[in-house]
Order: structure tokens, then sequence, then C-alpha cells
């Protein structure tokens, strides 16, 4: 869809003009300027920005320079909103400079992710001078950038709080609470979905989900009435069918989405035949 | 009773004179936590124990501290006609001596400091003691004393901070008085803008704009917070400000609400804390009793009260934004403004919500009783006032000193300072707690306040000034600030997180004789890089104590590494 097709659909936001690196681009006023370039597909790497979320501004890769009153400001895209007449550049030495340094030191916090190699390289970053962490016991195979996606994702979006950040500083972390079989999650795996650097890791073994990065929280899987397989986990479900009408519910609530899909079209010849319950 | 009017308040104002200057001699103990660290408690004990004994018609009290740390215990003695005389060093060993001197009409010469034989307390009250005992000194020519000038610290040291009648005493609410039965909200606005009055917790800000911004949005609810905070380590101007003279911090606020609409404040204080804790408890309690705090203040119909909410001694918890989170019981981790506090969604449980620090709201009382115009002859142009600092580390004369802003740090480090201790030479200061720069002795030149400390590259901060002699290792301690604020780091962005860990290790190196040339230049570009790229004043001013001495220190450096 283009900018002017996500307008038109009646959105009441004012039309602006941002130049970005010395081209014009229209913009709603108060989009994040970032989204705009996401969609107009200017490289500007982040690793924490997810639309769905409050902004955040840890990663701080997403910094570009604003040039107000003649004078070039840094700030990170991902939480300036545009107004008319903004001007940005992405590609600035400043920006340069300080984003490799940051670069250098992703590599060494998560010297195993492949993802964070192949950003870093596309800005031009291969080698880190810093010395790299590898700690062998690490639940995210030390890959964990700290962007905070899974755990915002976890209370944000799922409203379960089952992750957090555990300690402060370079000692920082993410997990269960003391470490423990979480009682609260979900074993949605929406941790996994979001997590930049795919260090999230859970693998469902018959009748359970296993979330291993998370202190091996197990989440037992509901069984579908019609075909046997275990198809979602029951906590996830149970969160689900509360949320929806009664009459839904006793269909949903037995079968996997396969199986609900046959039910439902069988019930629908046996109306149109006139065999209907 | 509850405190309806000038009248009323005329009438407490006696009850407190009469304790203040109690007609029979009257016995004053320092007992703010640094004159209880000393002993301060055990010369009262003692004090009270012979009183109590022979009955003796002796007043004895408690007060805050003076600011002469080094003396300490302090003690002051006022006896009818004389003037006030303070003792210093007094051990509980010193008690008879000093019971049976008062007993006599005198005190006890070879203890005595200084003598006062008038004070003022700025706010339109002028203590007059009397006249006598010619051979102690005058508190004017007294060195430490000499060069400072008093505002904030006024009544600190003189009155009992547990007892509202005497800050009533010496003109204390009579500023809340006047600006809410005599002024409207945006006149008193006008006045603090008209001061020139900058936050003294570190950036600066005007204060008075900031209540403006406050003010101005449109809420059914707004906030105002008192940062009490105070993390850095050599720091403990509000501790003081909050022990010795509490119901100053509590006007200032109960103006500020009515100035900018708020019904509820809240003081956001560190447990460690506990002496400032208990004063300020106390002083919220006595302050509601005569009604200066809750339903229709002084018969205006304006309700206002304020709560205490502490805080579990993180340093990034007096970030304004993280501070906001603890309160709401949250982790105490900054969030990117905007929203900005001010903002609707943006400050305490999403309303507008006005956060000034301890020795901001201390300012404003006065401001309302003297007049901006009297307010602004004080220290430099836009940096108007006098600031509270702690002066420790290496320097002779330690403690609390309060200077108009501009003041050069030669007057603070030799003039009141009187320079190293034990005769050393001072070699740098370091401003603004452990994120500020180390300044080197040839630049002593420079006056205190905001623009110029950071032209030199260091801040104001909240006011903490360590002072390092020559035989102070400036990479070691560039170190432990690092070491400081990478233990203090919340965790949130990369630069700080990761930046100062491994800034810290290469200082590591660098000590141990491992570094290279090539460490150096990383060190700075990398200290460079936090600076530009972190989320929040932690992390933007954390490098600085490298930065600074790498620039005015290289040679420390240089010769700790391998070429
Ligand atoms: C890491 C950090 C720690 C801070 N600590 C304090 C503090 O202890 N006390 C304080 O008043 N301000 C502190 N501040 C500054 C506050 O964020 C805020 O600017 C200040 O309280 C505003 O009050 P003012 O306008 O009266 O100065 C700190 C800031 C940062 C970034
Ligand atoms: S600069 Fe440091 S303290 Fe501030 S948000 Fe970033 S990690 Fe946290
Ligand atoms: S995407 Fe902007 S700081 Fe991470």
């Amino acid at each position: 869809m283009t900018h002017e097709e996500v307008s038109s659909m009646g959105t009441a936001a004012k039309l602006v003009t941002v130049t970005i690196n010395g081209k014009k681009y229209g913009a709603d006023e108060d989009e994040i300027l970032l989204s705009v370039a996401v969609r107009e597909k200017i490289a500007i790497p982040h690793l924490c920005y997810e639309a769905s979320l409050d902004p955040y501004g840890a990663c701080r890769l997403c910094m570009v320079e604003v040039v107000r009153h003649g004078k070039r400001e840094m700030v990170t895209s991902c939480t300036t909103r545009v107004t008319d007449g903004l001007e940005v550049v992405t590609d600035g030495p400043e920006v340069v400079k300080h984003r490799s340094i940051l670069f250098e030191l992703y590599l060494a916090e998560a010297p195993k992710s492949e993802v964070i190699k192949a950003m870093a390289a596309r800005y031009g970053v291969t080698k880190t001078r810093f010395l790299k962490k590898i700690d062998t016991t690490d639940s995210l195979g030390n890959k964990c950038i700290l962007c905070g996606l899974c755990v915002r994702a976890c209370n944000e979006l799922m409203g379960a709080g089952a992750i957090g950040f555990v300690n402060r500083g370079p000692y920082t972390v993410v997990n269960t609470p003391y470490f423990e079989a979480s009682r609260d999650c979900l074993g949605c795996g929406a941790c996994v979905k979001v997590c930049p650097t795919n260090a999230v890791e859970m693998e469902d073994q018959k009748n359970e989900r296993i979330m291993k990065s998370w202190s091996n929280t197990r989440v037992p899987l509901a069984q579908c009435d019609c075909c046997g397989r275990y198809y979602a986990p029951k906590a996830l479900a149970a969160t689900i069918l509360a949320r929806v009408t009664p009459s839904l519910k006793e269909e949903i609530a037995r079968c996997c989405p396969e199986c609900r899909g046959k039910l439902i079209a069988k019930k629908e010849i046996l109306a149109k035949t006139g065999g209907a319950r | 009773m509850k405190i309806k009017s000038v009248t009323d308040l005329v009438a407490k104002k006696k009850v407190g004179l009469q304790k203040i200057l109690p007609g029979k001699p009257r016995i004053a103990v320092g007992l703010a936590t640094c004159g209880i660290a000393v002993g301060g408690d055990r010369v009262y004990e003692r004090l009270k124990e012979i009183i109590d004994k022979d009955r003796l018609d002796i007043t004895l009290t408690k007060v805050g501290c003076i600011g002469y740390c080094k003396e300490e215990p302090l003690v002051n003695i006022t006896i009818p006609g004389k003037p006030l005389v303070i003792l210093h060093k007094v051990d509980e060993s010193d008690a008879e001596e000093i019971i049976r001197s008062v007993q006599n009409g005198g005190v006890p010469y070879d203890r005595a400091l200084c003598q006062v034989p008038a004070w003022d307390h700025v706010t339109g009250c002028v203590m007059d003691y009397g006249k006598g005992f010619d051979r102690i000194p005058l508190y004017d020519n007294i060195p430490f004393f000499q060069h400072q000038k008093k505002v904030i610290l006024r009544d600190a040291g003189l009155i009992n901070p547990e007892d509202i009648d005497e800050y009533i005493a010496i003109g204390g609410y009579f500023s809340a008085i006047k600006a809410l039965t005599g002024m409207d909200p945006d006149s008193i606005i006008e006045e603090v803008e008209k001061s020139g009055l900058r936050g003294r917790g570190g950036a600066g800000f005007p204060t008075g704009l900031k209540w403006r911004i406050t003010r101005d949005v449109k809420a059914d609810k707004k906030y105002i917070i008192c940062n009490a905070d105070e993390g850095d380590p050599g720091a403990y101007m509000n501790r003081n400000e909050m022990e010795s003279d509490p119901h100053m911090l509590i006007e200032g606020m109960i103006i500020g609400a009515f100035a900018m609409g708020a019904a509820e404040g809240l003081i956001y204080i560190r447990a460690e804390y506990p002496l400032a804790i208990k004063r300020l408890t106390l002083a919220i309690e006595q302050a509601r009793e005569y009604g200066l705090l809750g339903k229709d203040i002084f018969s205006t119909g304006f309700l206002f009260d304020i709560r205490i909410a502490t805080g579990a001694g993180a340093f990034v918890c007096g970030e304004s934004t993280a501070l906001v989170a603890s309160i709401e019981g949250r982790t105490g981790r900054p969030h990117p403004r905007p929203p900005r506090l001010t903002d609707i969604g943006g400050g305490l449980f999403g309303y507008p919500t006005d956060l000034n620090n301890v020795e901001t709201w201390c300012n404003i009382p006065v401001i309302i009783s003297n007049g901006s115009g009297w307010y602004a002859t004080i220290g430099a142009r836009g940096n108007t006032g006098t600031k509270v600092f702690s002066l420790v580390g290496k320097v002779d004369r330690v403690g609390l000193v309060e200077v108009p802003l501009g003041t050069t740090l030669s007057t603070i480090v030799s003039d009141i300072g009187n320079g190293g201790a034990n005769n050393r030479k001072v070699k740098a200061v370091q401003t603004g707690g452990p994120s500020g720069g180390c300044i080197p002795f040839r630049l002593f030149d420079t006056p205190v306040d905001f623009e110029s400390l950071n032209k030199a590259g260091s801040i104001m901060g909240s006011g903490g000034i360590v002072v390092m002699d020559e035989d102070t290792d400036m990479v070691d301690i560039a170190r432990y600030f690092i070491n400081f604020a990478t233990g203090e780091s919340c965790g949130k962005c990369v630069p700080c997180r990761e930046g100062l860990k491994h800034a810290l290790l290469l200082l590591n190196r660098i000590m141990a004789k491992k570094g290279t040339k090539q460490d150096l230049e990383t060190l700075a570009l990398l200290s460079d890089t936090i600076v530009a790229t972190s989320l929040c004043g932690l992390g933007q001013t954390a490098p600085n104590p490298v930065l600074t001495t790498l620039a005015y220190f290289r040679d420390e450096y240089d010769a700790l590494v391998k070429p």
C-alpha cells in the first residue's frame, strides 16, 4: 500500500513533508520518523523498534541527525515524531562514527549472533576492539542484545509478565523471576517471534511446550478432540477463550483450527441440506 | 490550632521566639547526621543527664548543622543579652565544664570557635543576641564563614528542625501566607521567573519556566515532586537542608503547589536518609496540625498535602523518568523524552508533574519574601542566587559551603577550604558528582556557574566538590568513577551498559601497566560515543572523569602505557 492509499483510507492526520538525505517525502504529522524511513526503504539500522509497542529507544542504532536552526543534532529516529519541514541526515560522519562503535559493542556483547554480524558488516564493521562476552551457561546462547522486545511483548501485548530484566548494568539478563520455571508463561511464543537475533528458543515435545531460554518453563499443550493432535498451549487457549462470545467458545474449545474448519464446513452443508441439528 | 491569618501566624511567631530566646541560657547541639556521626548525640545525652539531675534552669535543644563539619561536634550557647557562641570539637567530657560556665554566665573559652552578636535570617527577621565575650572572634572573621553567603542555610544549625514554632519565629511560613492570600498563581510564577532561579538538581533548567509549563497544561490533576534522591558519592547538601530546616522545603512546595494548581506533592527520598525522613515526617505532621497542609489552607479554599516516597538508593532513580517509574512501583529505568514529566501522559500516574530538587524548592520562600529583584542581585548574570556545595576530599576544611553562583573555585577551595589537608598541594577538583569532570588547579579561576563548568568539561551536578591533592592518582580517580557508573547503569541502553564496562576494562588494563597507546585512543573514542548516544543523563555524563583527565592529566596516562 502506498502512503497516499493509507492516508486516503480516512486517517485524519495532517500530511507533512520531510527531507531525508536531501530527498522530500510525504508523511503523516507525528508519525515516527523510523517508520517513515522503513516505508520509504531508507536504511536505518534498528533493533528495538516495533510499531505495536511503546517507543523504547534502547538499542541506539537508529540515531540520525536532525538539522535544527542550521545545527545538526543526533536523535533516535524511533522516538522522533515528524513535523513539517523536518530535515534529516541518516549517514553523516558523526552518526557513522558513533554507530560503528555501537556495532563493535554489539559484536562483543552477542558474539554468537549471526544477525548482528551480518547487520554490522552491512555498515562496514566486521571486527570489534572490545573483549567478547562468552558465557557458556547463557540460556540465550550469547545472542541477546537486551533490546527488550521479548519482555515488552510479554508484558505489553500478552499481559503475561512472565519474563523480565534480572540484575542491572552490564549484568542485566532477561529471564523469569529467580530463574524459576514461570507459572505466568502462556507459551504463546511471542518472545521467539519478536526477537531480532533469534536468541529465544522453544521446542514442542509431545504434550508440552518447553521454553528453553526461560528456565525451561514447561507449558502443557491442548489436544484436539477430533484428530488427537497437540495444537496450542492450554493457558493461551484459555486466555483467548475468555475473550470470545459463549457460542463461539463451544466451537473453538475442543478442536484444532484445521478440524474446526472441517467441522464448520460440515455444519454448513448439513444446514443447506436440511439436516441441521 | 489552625493558623488562618497573619495574626495567628504572628502569635505563633511569639511562641517560637520564646523558644529561641527563652530568657535563660539555651544550649543547642548540632545534631544532623554529620554531628551525630562524630559523637554529637553523646554530648547531648551527657548534657541532658546533668541538667535533669540538678533540675537546672537551662534549655537544651537539638539543631541542625551550620556546615563546618570539620569542627564538629558543634554546640551553640545563648545566654540572655550575650552573643550566641559556637563551640567546636566538643566532647562529652566537656559537658560539665560547659554547664558550669553557663551557670556562671559564661562559656568555656578554650572550646569557643566564634560568636554571633546578631544573625540575619534573611526573610525579615534579624535575631539580636547581644554583646560581650570580646575575647571570642566574630563569626564574620572566621575564614571558613567569611566568604560565604547564607541564604539557603540561613537557619541551619540555629533553629530546632523538629519544632515548627522556631521556623515560624524566624519568619517561616510568612512567604506562604503572602503568596496564598496576597498573590495570584501567575504573579508567583512571574516572581520565580524574574528571580532567574535555575534548577539545583544538575541541569539548571529555569524553574519559573518549568512551573509555567506545568501550570499551563490542562489536566484534572497535577503533581509536584521534590527530588531528594541525592545519590552522588560525597554529596550531602540536600540531606543537611532537610535535616536542618525541613519546613523551608515544605513552605517552598506549598507555594509551588498553589502556583501550579497541584493538590498533591511527594518527596522522593532515599531510604539511606533515615534522619531526614524522620524530621520531614515530623515537619509534615506539624504543618498539618497548624493547617498549613491539608484542606482550606489559610481559609483560601486551597487544598494541598505532601507524602513521602522512599527510594531504595539507586543512583539512576534520581533521573526524572526513572524516579516516576520508581514511585509508581515499576523498575527504575529511564525512558526517552518526550513525553516529559510535564506532558499529559508523561508524569506521575500519567498526570502532568513538576519535579524540582530539594534546594530548588528551598529557594522559593526567600524569593517570595524578599522579592525577585533582591534575589537577582545575588550571584552572576544568568546564574542568580547562591548554591550550597559539599566541600570534601583532600581539603583542609571539610564542610557545607554556600556561596553566590559565579564564585571562583579558588575562593571555595583555597579561601574557604584552606587548600589541601595536611599541607599537601591541591591538584584538581571534581565538581558535579560521579559524572563530573576533574578541573586542574591552573583553571581554578573558573567561576562556578552552569556554563563555565561545562566549558571546563565538567558539570554543576547537584553540588559536590571533591578535592584531590598531589598524591592523588588521576587515572585511578577516573577508574573509580567509571566503576561507580558501571555499577549504577540501569542496563537499558548499550553505550552505557556495555560501553562503560569496556571503559572500565580498558582502565584496569592501563592501571595494571598492560595498556597501549592504542588503548588510550580506544578509550577516548568510546567515551565520546557513550556521551553522544546514551539514553539518559547517567550515560551522557558518566565518561566526563575520563575525558577530563585525558585532557588535563594526559601525562599520567602516558606514563602507564606502552608506546
Ligand atoms: C543519573 C541521574 C541522577 C540524578 N540524580 C538527581 C538527584 O539525586 N537529585 C536531583 O535533584 N536531581 C537529580 N537528577 C536530575 C533530575 O533528573 C532532574 O533534572 C531534577 O531533579 C530537576 O529538578 P531541578 O529543575 O530543580 O533541578 C539526576 C539526573 C540523572 C540523569
Ligand atoms: S544511559 Fe545508562 S542509566 Fe541511562 S538509560 Fe541508558 S543504561 Fe540506563
Ligand atoms: S530502534 Fe531506536 S533505539 Fe532501538
